[in-house]
């Protein structure tokens, strides 16, 4: 029965819905919610674990106005690893949203949004995946500006700005493809070869339009300044949003375009990675920089997103087995370890209202499970073995090596000594400053909101231990593509 | 006996219109009007089935194959056009059950409904008929039951609007009318289908009064479906009339004149004899700058109504780029985009009589928070404003789409993005409505929950049409191939 | 040149068009814009009319005996025109009764005057 992959979709976007018009009290609202998104992840489980080649049409209106889904590995991956984090994020959020008036809106966009992820993550064709993209800029945008404040508003006019116009180059490359493919579907190795090679000048500007409109929402450089300014939103929306749904999506859609549309031969031989090469080189450098010099908390891991993307797509312009693997283990393993910071600063805020660097001080020794997931997400972030981030980040080199790019390890290096500059301070000053351990008494966050925190620091370390299985994953992923 | 209905339609609403001249009562008055568009609607759709089963109709009055007669022809477009137009009418006569009241004072009321009969049957007439000088007579009695609609809201701004609206109209019919008598000097004919054969025969001998012929109906029915650069009676026109009779003027008078061109400019003369004259090009440079240029004006305004009135000379634009390009997929998606704008634009102009009824102002800031106040009202204002931005399924995406397909089509790849461009720009000021409508703290300060709650039996009307957006968004490749 | 003179009807139609376009659109003052208006439907008239006019051939009225179709000039024309007549004179009407309603306004039927005192109302 192959409507089952609709459901996962549809589930949280009803469950939305459902919250938007009864309107249901805290208590209800919870049980709704923290259910949904448990169903939402078992559903999606089974679809990972008994159903393969499934696809489904939702709606087949002409033949390239075709909504289609077709989970494959590397949607499956990135469907569990939204549910999941949603998850742990729903029960964050209920701590920190506390008891405020009016969270039923918030909530509703906050399970549409869950909803619209997946249906990226299911998409079989570039048009599904560009209705769905647009839907995820609508949906999210409520959730950037729930504080309503004018700094907020300003940040989602951006947000909605920068996005629409991404959004707007993507149209025009699709349209551009389509007239010379007629056909959008997503095939390993790119629905490019089974037409004759025409101008490669052509598919060369589809490619650049493509990256850099997709590239808008994975926060490349230069169009990364919304995510920032994005921060003012509550720190669930910060975290799950720009450290996994949107920003991953972004990623994701890269890799949809670059692998299974256009496939990797064919952008080489228009030498379109070289030229996106470079702006990626930057965005990694140019985002750890940044993220030194910030006070803020939030503002500081949001530069880290940035560079960090960074890496991840570096992983899908060199065109090696070995750096496609990277790239997609630190899709993951950046969204545990960066949803881990989102929430530890989250509740630093939560319970102490501090969001400066300098006003932290000591806090290491009044929340310490806190801050010591904080610690371990850091390191894992760095890239010190035997953690995640080390994983990912050798695959990467190695994939660097092999095409013969040697400045690729060095940048690698260099922007993991960056890293540890920006997050190094926060843990000593947690630690190490302040009053001294016994002088201070331990007032840790809410159950809601450690147990996620903890299980996610957990989560990175057995990643980094035992990788392999998701390793062999990507691998039979990659295996048709190269 | 099917064959006979497009006459009927006519003749009904004209027959209808003169018994509410004569009936006192308001609720008759109202009853009458109801039923004659409602009869008129599903005469349509009984054209619409017949069509689609037998190719096209022709109706002569008088003696068939007169040179000189009145003749109807009811292809496809205009079966479905028909459809959309009696039905768009009917939603709009609903609303205005309750809505004419409060800005048209109560003797003119019957007013309205016979100027709106009329309205309509002229509209059907131009559609209808296959005779130049038949759609002239048409095309006349539209212009001034138009400028009547307007002028029934008893303001300054509305005589010193219809006063435009006329000056501009009669220099447009004037100049149509010169070139009718011009093609009547040259072929003889009056008749569309006879001047097609003479015209292929004989143009090569005549290049100069083609091209004069060509661009005095095209400059001359541009000024009456407010082609850029000569749209400035619009925005006034359709901003300060009573709001069913703007909604009408917007989705639906204007495009008659539009649909008019292409008639002549594709079935009169043929699509290779207009393509080897330069008047596409300048077709096609008026379109893109009407896109861009009416969107770019429309970010300016304060006015809510004015703003969608600018709104709609950017999709006439649209629609224009669409013939300018020149070939059977442009003509088919500005046929589409007719029928998509005519649904869209008049539920938008319904929405914001409501809002601006309930407001009590005309201006766009004194709309902030409304969401919290008529929650589906602006609901439904947010899937029209979709759909004009162009998210995919809604009719807007569908026009954008093919558009740029037929672009390419043509070779003419960079004006992908002027409709592009001009697509954004929609975002820039139907967005802002949305947002301040629904979220930002100081907009919803001190804004009780629906408190500004609109009866649900007077947005049903809305309602269809919203759905009749959705719809024709998903019908959308159906339609298209009719075309 | 020739074709100027020989054609002196339409040459004369264009002209008298050009004469009611510029009056249109010139003068401010609302009656002279309608009179404009009328010498320019007037104009399209006679160009059409005269159209119909076949050289030394009558007037299409049946006096005594019908003649011989080829004897008479074209009827069409003259009988189209009637109906373009009667719409200018419907618009006539309804331009002059706007402006006895602008008169009543704004006491001035001069258009830009009323186009700048618009701004207040």
């Amino acid at each position: 029965m192959d409507l089952i992959i609709v459901v996962p979709i549809m589930l949280p976007i009803l469950t939305g819905f459902l919250l938007g018009i009864i309107k249901p009290n805290y208590n209800n609202r919870n049980t709704i919610i923290i259910s949904s998104t448990i169903l939402n992840f078992i559903l999606i489980l089974y679809i990972i674990l008994f159903k393969h080649n499934v696809s489904f049409h939702i709606v087949k209106i002409n033949e390239f106005l075709d909504i289609y889904l077709m989970p494959d590995n590397i949607g499956k991956i990135f469907a569990t690893l939204v549910s999941a984090l949603w998850i742990l994020t729903t029960f964050y959020s209920i701590d920190y949203m506390g008891n405020q008036k009016n969270l039923n809106k918030f909530f509703m966009f906050f399970m549409i949004t869950e909803g619209v992820t997946i249906g990226i993550a299911f998409s079989g064709n570039l048009i599904t995946l560009y209705l769905f993209y647009e839907l995820l800029t609508l949906s999210t945008f409520p959730l950037v500006i729930e504080k309503g404040s004018e700094k907020a508003l300003q940040a989602g006019k951006k947000y909605l700005i920068y996005s629409f116009f991404g959004a707007t180059m993507v149209l025009f490359g699709i349209i551009l493809l389509f007239s010379q493919t007629q056909n959008l579907a997503f095939t390993p190795g790119g629905i490019v070869g089974s037409v004759p090679m025409g101008n490669p000048n052509f598919y060369l500007f589809i490619y650049i339009l493509l990256f850099l409109g997709f590239g808008v929402k994975a926060a490349l450089v230069p169009f990364h300044s919304w995510l920032p300014s994005a921060m003012v939103a509550p720190t669930p929306v910060s975290s799950l949003l720009h450290a996994v749904a949107v920003v991953k999506s972004g990623i994701f859609a890269l890799g949809r375009m670059t692998y299974y549309i256009l496939g990797w031969e064919v952008i080489e031989h228009t030498k379109g990675n070289d030229y996106m090469l470079i702006l990626v080189l930057i965005t990694i450098l140019m985002g750890s920089f940044l993220a030194i010099h910030q006070q803020n908390l939030k503002k500081r891991l949001a530069y880290s997103t940035i560079s960090q993307l960074g890496y991840i797509m570096l992983g899908l312009v060199i065109f090696e087995n070995s750096s496609y693997i990277g790239g997609m283990l630190h899709m993951l393993f950046h969204a545990t370890i960066k949803i881990t910071l989102f929430f530890c600063v989250g509740a630093i805020m939560h319970y102490e209202n501090k969001t400066e660097l300098k006003e932290i001080e000591g806090i290491g020794k009044r929340m310490p499970k806190t801050m010591l997931s904080f610690t371990v997400a850091s390191i894992c972030l760095i890239g010190i073995p035997p953690m995640n981030g080390f994983v990912s980040k050798w695959f990467l080199a190695i994939g660097g090596l092999e095409r013969g790019n040697y400045f690729v390890p060095i940048i690698l290096l260099l922007s993991a000594l960056l890293t540890a500059a920006y997050l190094i301070p926060i843990i000593s000053s947690a630690f190490f400053k302040g009053k001294p351990a016994h002088d201070v008494e331990v007032s840790e966050p809410n159950n809601f909101m450690l147990v996620p925190i903890v299980l996610l620091a957990v989560l990175n370390v057995i990643l980094g231990f035992f990788p392999n299985a998701l390793i062999t994953m990507i691998q039979s992923a990659a295996s048709k593509l190269f | 006996m099917i064959k006979f209905i497009p006459l009927i339609n006519i003749l009904i609403l004209i027959l209808f219109s003169f018994i509410i001249l004569i009936t006192k009562k308001e609720k008759n008055v109202k009853l009458m009007s109801f039923a004659s568009n409602i009869i008129t609607f599903l005469l349509s759709i009984l054209l619409l089935t017949r069509v689609l089963l037998e190719d096209f109709i022709v109706l002569n009055l008088g003696k068939n194959n007169s040179l000189l007669g009145i003749q109807f022809y009811i292809g496809s477009s205009e079966a479905v056009i028909s459809l959309t137009f009696t039905f768009v009418m009917l939603m709009i006569l609903w609303f205005s059950n309750s809505s004419v009241k409060k800005e048209v004072s109560e003797i003119r009321i019957s007013f309205f409904y016979i100027l709106i009969n009329i309205l309509l049957a002229s509209l059907l007439g131009v559609i209808y008929s296959n005779d130049l000088f038949n759609s002239y007579v048409f095309i006349e009695v539209s212009t001034l039951s138009a400028c009547g609609l307007i002028i029934l809201k008893d303001k300054k701004e509305n005589i010193k609007a219809t006063v435009k609206y006329l000056i501009m109209s009669t220099i447009g019919s004037g100049l149509v009318l010169m070139a009718i008598a011009y093609i009547y000097s040259i072929t003889g004919h009056l008749n569309i289908t006879n001047i097609n054969e003479v015209i292929v025969s004989s143009y090569q001998s005549h290049q100069n009064a083609v091209l004069i012929i060509l661009g005095l109906f095209t400059v001359g029915l541009g000024i009456k479906s407010a082609v850029f650069p000569l749209h400035s009676w619009l925005p006034d026109a359709h901003s300060s009339a009573p709001t069913p009779a703007s909604a009408a003027l917007s989705a639906l008078v204007i495009k008659v004149y539009v649909f008019m061109l292409i008639k002549i400019l594709f079935r009169m003369f043929t699509y290779e004899i207009v393509n080897s004259f330069i008047i596409m090009d300048i077709i096609l440079l008026l379109g893109s700058m009407g896109m861009i240029f009416g969107s770019i004006m429309a970010i300016f305004q304060k006015e809510l109504k004015r703003m969608i009135a600018y709104s709609s000379v950017a999709q006439m634009g649209y629609i224009v780029f669409g013939i300018g390009l020149g070939t059977i997929s442009g003509t088919a998606i500005a046929t589409y985009h007719i029928i998509g704008h005519a649904v869209t634009k008049s539920s938008l102009f319904l929405i914001s009589g409501l809002m601006i009824e309930k407001t009590s102002s005309k201006k766009i800031e004194d709309l902030k928070g409304i969401g919290r106040e008529m929650p589906i009202t602006l609901g439904l204002f947010t899937l029209g404003a979709f759909s004009m931005v162009g998210i995919p399924i809604l009719p807007g995406f569908i026009s954008k789409w093919y558009l740029s397909l037929a672009c390419i089509e043509v070779g003419r790849v960079p004006l992908i993005l002027i409709i592009l461009a001009s697509s954004l720009l929609n975002v820039l000021y139907y967005f802002p409505i949305i947002i301040n409508g629904f979220f930002g703290n100081e907009n919803l300060d001190g804004k009780i929950y629906k408190s500004k709650k609109i009866e649900l039996s007077r947005l049903i009307p809305i309602f269809f049409l919203v759905l009749s957006i959705i719809l024709v968004g998903a019908f959308s490749s159906k339609l298209i191939n009719l075309f | 040149m020739e074709i100027f003179t020989e054609n002196y009807f339409e040459t004369g139609a264009i002209i008298l068009f050009g004469i009611g376009f510029v009056t249109l659109m010139l003068h401010s003052n609302l009656i002279k814009k309608i009179i404009g208006m009328n010498i320019m439907d007037t104009a399209i008239f006679l160009f059409f009319i005269s159209k119909g006019y076949v050289t030394n051939k009558e007037a299409p009225i049946v006096v005594d005996i019908t003649k011989n179709p080829d004897s008479y000039i074209n009827p069409v024309p003259s009988a189209l025109m009637l109906t373009g007549i009667v719409v200018a004179v419907t618009t006539t009407a309804f331009a002059l009764a706007l402006t006895i309603k602008l008169y009543k306004h704004y006491n001035t039927i001069d258009l830009e005057k009323i186009l700048e005192m618009r701004e207040e109302s």
